[in-house]
């Protein structure tokens, strides 16, 4: 069988390689599938003699036998529950053997994505991923589960048809043999141009899913600037590219598939005008020129589907190759072999001469070098896209530096077991993930086994806990997707809960106070006090309230450290802290100033709930 | 084309059964096919025509080769059949030029009926007011777009088209066993009770299973697409095993309920083959028998034989047409149920054109609730706000500040009372000027996958290069979009995922500022992004807000303090209102809120 999808022979080489190498999926399971072969060649033996015996029937019947006849309609029958018997026996083992090729690839693939790095996630959309280990799984597993076993059965029924042809009468078997190339050429060419149309519509298909998807997820922005109508424009655009491209294949189709049907017809008029011939002229017996009718309608089913299955290989091949792409891209982040524990220390963190760039060339960080004391906090502030998420990521190993190297406790993270390091460093990102999951199993989503006590002490640490008692179900209530709808600050104190529940030597929080009214900021902030405590803190600050907590600040400009020390020491040498800081300090002015006010008077001192 | 398209959407588990099956609903649904034929019926008939003739011309094969056995061959008479032959040949032909016919047409129509549907609904979801999309989850809604209309796919382009040739198969063949010889046909057709009970039977229990199957393969992508957003944190807290392992849980249960599908096949299947065995015996020992006293000739034997499986074929693949058509129907309601969905929120058919406001806007006496088993949100509220003004709304969370500024854009309309701007009623004035005068700057700007040109041009694709340059400068944005590698060509990625939350904002702002508006509203619209770009923002404000009504909503004291009016909510009331001094003069609620310890500590 042809795979080739492309012109090139290089390109043909390589669909080649993947096809192989998706077959090599089945390795597992060579005994069923050789024995559903087995059964499959027994049940299209069982049905060879059932129409041989058809036509020796036809044969009693015209000469008159009556006791011949019933014998044989016994034979039918009995060689009838045969093979359904035999059938019975490949589905079944075929469907276990189908079955547990889709579990062993999803979970390769779902294996595969739990190991790839953070920057494989920024680089490719989840939709695209899914669609992966979704679409192009589904063809993949049809085909070698079921494409496979049928191509092989329709190729054997065709040889055996082919072979008992032969034996019956080689002349009347030519006849019917010479239009077989014919009947795989055209199924072969229709799939060859169909490829490309039909992996077009689904690219279409799935702009058109995409762009519905998204602009139902953005109604609030098309809404706010009326641009309903422009949104459906472009809509409808893309779905007439879709609609035309489908009316391509379509018209491929209706093309191909009737004429797939047709050409057996010139066998099938060749038996019936030579074997009609050689009968009328007693070189053929009736019943074989009946048998061999029904033997020809016998391959019309399989030699019409070798076409398809010729295109479901192909489309498998290609939905392979992507999902392959997922399989071998390499694990930037990886252990390495024999990575050590993490030494026991007070978590202290030494980026030496630190660069990073993307693949891309883009830099973010260039020569960095800065030591976090152990159990102090450090804020880091700067522009947005001055590297300062990307500084902090490199403890955890989220990336990997390109320059310099990253030490925590004196080890350099890529020395270490991710196992050992990664729970040691507790991160809150930005915009939290919760998972579709009660309020519990997401605080103890590090560590399971927590205690309810346990995890009830990280939401008060996290000042979480008062707003978790009010939920509809308390630490049971479902979350994320599924669940309750959180509001931002919400999320954040259930992911700030979630890090402290591992007790981290490292804490990472980046902006995790920002978009919260003044009071959750507060709060935030208070449970914070208390969770830096003990831990090295890297502090990704943009407001003078929470750079307050730190015991020290850098300043990253471009990539670089443009300063670092004291508030005191920065306010004379940074131009960047000192505007952070005027701005901030309007801020504390006002408050003190309130305070003044609340305290004079009778009003209440403190923000009420 | 039977293309399956999943998306993140696909943690909803499709659940096709279907509720109603009663005449009027049936009645609806075939309207609402019909609506959607209606415009396509020239060749909805040639497609209709073609079918006919194609069935017609596929029923003929047997018959002539029994004419070719019993007047050519068994008489020996070479020209009858050759004449036989060439006929044979040329309703070959026809049956391929019909088949195209068919084939096309059909696909023609079905593809055409599902574009016009998906047309069809994304606009009507256009339309649909900002209530539909909060009472209904986001991924619920873009399902309708997908999976129901997949589900519709399958049946219009695949299921109809097999539908109609498969009963033209059954009842073709069925009257030509009849014609040919009644008692043979009657003895013959003996098998089909057992073969209909078998079905039926089959049917229910492997229904059954598959919606089982489908049931656990949702969990399965769900928990996929989830892990997949989560991936970052599953590796932070270096849970892989863990998420493998119940992953690896969730794909077992899956393979076993699929498994009892191929339990389900493995039994019907070859059944059905023993039965029809059994009718090809019953055609040989009887009509042997009635051969063996002349009643029937062997030609009409052998083409019993071919029609007896143009019998069997048809019943098992309209059984397995069976699910397609419920998938498709429940489909259909729930799209026909979201196609009946009045949008809220209407222009009147009187509506005016809000030509260039001024900007004075009223809330006079509004109450609000945002469905009527909810609390109230806004309890007689009343604001006068100048043309002109800046308005810092302040309050605590839940306090009513964002209802306000959805009921200005007229996302919702309100219980009682009315708001103007420039002494109209928001009711009788059209949505599209109302709201292309006014930008909104939400707290976490959603962007759209396309350009960051794309993007600041949203509200006025026809923006210059020059005017989206100049607002990204304004806002502060252009220094970090020069940076991206195409510049203003990047592709940002679904919802502007190549940017960090405070670029996303940048590029927000940006965008209301392309649009001109008269008024603005900044929802927390500053609280993602670092304070030197705050302050960008601000100074860029400050020219955008001249001569503009402003809603400002936010937490930061730097923030508010410039406001022009400041008002004070609570659990939807105004409890305060003035200028920053006249209220910290006052020293009450306004003073409390902002009179924080953490805020002094600094």
């Amino acid at each position: 069988m042809d795979i080739a999808l492309e012109q090139t022979p290089a390109s043909r080489r390589q669909n080649r390689r993947t096809f192989f190498r998706l077959v090599g999926f089945l390795r597992p399971y060579r005994v069923g599938l050789a024995l559903s072969v087995v059964l499959a060649v027994g049940a299209q033996a069982a049905q060879i003699a059932i129409i041989l015996l058809s036509g020796a029937a036809i044969g009693a019947i015209k000469n008159g036998h009556h006791q011949q006849l019933w014998t044989l309609i016994a034979l039918i029958l009995a060689t009838g529950v045969a093979r359904a018997l035999f059938m019975s026996g490949r589905r079944f083992i075929a469907g276990k053997q189908a079955l547990g090729v889709e579990y062993d690839l999803r979970m390769r693939i779902y294996s595969k994505l739990v190991r790839l790095s953070f920057s494989f996630f920024d680089r490719h959309q989840t939709g695209q991923l899914l669609s992966r280990s979704t679409v192009d799984l589904t063809l993949v597993r049809f085909f070698l589960g079921y494409g496979l076993i049928f191509f092989a059965q329709h190729v054997l029924t065709v040889f055996g048809v082919a072979a008992v042809m032969l034996y019956l009468d080689w002349k009347l078997a030519l006849v019917t043999i010479a239009v077989t190339p014919l009947i795989i050429a055209v199924a072969y060419r229709y799939s060859h141009i169909s490829h490309p149309v039909l992996r077009d519509v689904q690219q279409k298909m799935a702009d058109v899913a995409t762009s519905a998807e998204e602009n139902i997820t953005g109604v609030h922005v098309v809404k706010a600037f009326a641009q309903e109508d422009a949104e459906a424009e472009r809509f409808a655009e893309r779905n007439e590219r879709l609609f035309s491209r489908s009316i391509q294949a379509n018209r491929q189709q209706s093309f191909y598939i009737p004429l797939l049907g047709f050409i057996p017809l010139f066998a099938q008029a060749g038996v019936l005008l030579y074997g009609g011939w050689m009968v009328i002229h007693g070189q053929l017996a009736l019943q074989w020129f009946v048998s061999f009718a029904f033997l020809l309608n016998m391959l019309m089913f399989p030699l019409r589907q070798i076409g398809t299955w010729i295109g479901q290989a192909q489309r498998a091949t290609a939905a392979g190759e992507r999902i392959f792409e997922i399989v071998d891209e390499p694990e930037e982040i990886a252990e390495r072999p024999g990575a050590l524990e993490l030494p026991a220390g007070p978590g202290e963190i030494r980026f030496e001469k630190v660069g990073f760039s993307y693949a891309t060339g883009r830099t973010v960080l260039e020569d960095v070098d800065l030591v976090l004391e152990p159990g102090k906090t450090v804020a880091l502030i700067g522009q947005t896209g001055s590297g300062k998420t990307t500084l902090a990521s490199l403890v955890p190993r989220f990336y990997d530096v390109t320059d310099g190297r990253v030490l925590v406790d004196g080890a350099d993270v890529r020395d270490l077991e991710l196992s050992a390091l990664r729970p040691q460093v507790g991160v809150i990102a930005q915009d939290p993930f919760l998972f579709s999951a009660s309020v519990r199993e997401n605080i103890a989503f590090g560590r399971p086994d927590a205690s309810l006590e346990e995890v009830e002490r990280a939401a008060r640490l996290a000042q979480a806990h008062e707003f978790i008692e009010r939920l509809p179900d308390g630490y049971d209530t479902e979350v994320g997707e599924r669940g309750v709808t959180l509001s931002g600050g919400q999320r954040q104190r259930l992911a700030i809960a979630r890090a402290l529940l591992t007790d981290p030597r490292i804490l990472i929080l980046d902006d995790a106070t920002a978009s919260v009214d003044a009071t959750t900021e507060a709060q935030i902030r208070s449970g914070l006090e208390q969770a830096v405590r003990g831990r090295t803190t890297i502090v990704i600050a943009h407001r003078l309230s929470t750079i307050a907590l730190a015991d020290e600040i850098v300043v990253l400009e471009h990539g670089r450290i443009a300063a670092r020390g004291s508030h005191e020491q920065l306010l004379g040498t940074s131009a960047i802290y000192r505007e952070i800081y005027e701005h901030g300090l309007v801020e504390q002015e006002m408050a003190g100033r309130l305070e003044e006010h609340a305290g004079d008077g009778n009003g209440s001192g403190k923000a009420p709930r | 084309m039977k293309v399956w398209q999943p998306h993140q959407h696909l943690t909803r588990v499709g659940n096709e059964k279907v509720q109603d099956w009663s005449w009027r609903q049936t009645a609806r649904r075939l309207r609402a096919l019909a609506q959607l034929v209606a415009p396509h019926k020239g060749r909805a008939a040639l497609a209709l025509l073609s079918l006919l003739a194609a069935a017609a011309t596929g029923l003929a094969p047997p018959f002539l080769a029994k004419m070719a056995i019993d007047r050519g061959i068994t008489k020996g008479d070479a020209h009858v059949l050759v004449i036989i032959v060439i006929v044979f040949l040329l309703i070959g032909l026809a049956n391929w030029a019909t088949g195209y016919a068919e084939s096309y047409y059909t696909g023609w129509v079905g593809e055409r009926v599902l574009a016009d549907l998906r047309r069809k609904l994304f606009g009507h979801l256009q339309r649909l007011s900002l209530g539909f999309y909060e009472r209904n989850r986001t991924g619920v809604i873009v399902s309708r777009m997908t999976n129901d209309i997949e589900a519709l796919d399958q049946l219009v382009t695949d299921g109809v088209s097999t539908l109609i040739q498969n009963t033209l198969m059954l009842v073709g063949s069925a009257a030509i066993l009849f014609v040919l010889d009644w008692r043979l046909a009657l003895a013959t057709l003996t098998v089909m009770p057992l073969m209909l009970g078998a079905t039926t039977v089959f049917r229910v229990y492997s229904t059954r299973a598959y919606r089982a199957v489908r049931e656990r393969i949702g969990n399965v992508t769900g928990t996929l697409a989830e892990d997949i957003g989560g991936m970052r944190v599953v590796q932070a807290y270096t849970r892989e095993q863990e998420r493998v392992r119940n992953f690896a849980e969730l794909n077992e249960s899956y393979r076993e309920a699929n498994y009892r599908t191929v339990v389900w096949n493995a039994i019907y299947f070859p059944f059905v083959d023993v039965l029809s065995g059994a009718g090809s015996a019953i055609v040989l020992g009887y009509g042997g028998w009635l051969v063996f006293h002349g009643q029937v000739t062997i030609g009409t034997l052998v083409a019993f034989i071919y029609y007896l499986s143009n019998f069997f074929d048809p019943i098992q693949q309209l059984s397995q047409l069976f699910n397609t058509f419920i998938a498709a129907t429940a489909a259909l309601d729930k799209i026909m149920d979201v196609l009946d969905t009045e949008p809220e929120v209407v222009d009147a058919p009187d509506a005016r054109e809000l030509r260039r406001a001024a900007g004075h806007v009223r809330f006079d006496h509004v109450r609000f609730r945002y469905r009527p088993e909810l609390p109230e949100v806004l309890h007689d509220l009343h604001l006068d706000v100048p043309a002109g003004t800046t308005v810092a709304l302040v309050g605590h969370t839940g306090a009513g500040k964002s209802t306000i500024a959805k009921l200005l854009a007229r996302f919702y309309d309100p219980g009682e009372g009315r708001i103007t701007i420039d002494g109209s009623d928001l009711r009788d004035l059209q949505q599209r000027s109302l709201r292309s005068q006014l930008g909104i700057v939400p707290q976490e700007g959603f962007l759209f996958a396309g350009t960051v040109r794309d993007n600041i041009a949203f509200a006025r694709p026809d923006a210059t290069d020059k005017e989206i340059e100049a607002a990204a400068r304004a806002v502060g944005a252009l220094d970090f979009i020069e940076g991206l590698e195409q510049g203003f060509d990047t592709q940002l990625g679904e919802r502007g995922a190549r940017l960090s939350v405070g670029q996303r904002q940048l590029v927000a702002f940006a965008r209301a500022l392309v649009a001109d508006p008269r008024i603005l509203i900044l929802d927390e619209a500053t609280s993602s992004v670092d304070i030197s770009t705050e302050r960008t923002i601000e100074q860029a404000l400050r020219t955008l807000l001249s001569g503009r009504t402003a809603f400002v909503i936010a937490h930061r004291l730097s923030t508010i303090r410039n406001a022009d009016l400041i008002v004070v909510l609570e659990h939807g009331r105004v409890v305060e209102q003035g200028r920053h001094d006249e209220l910290l003069a006052r020293r009450g609620f306004y003073t409390s809120l902002y009179t924080d310890p953490a805020l002094a500590t600094g």
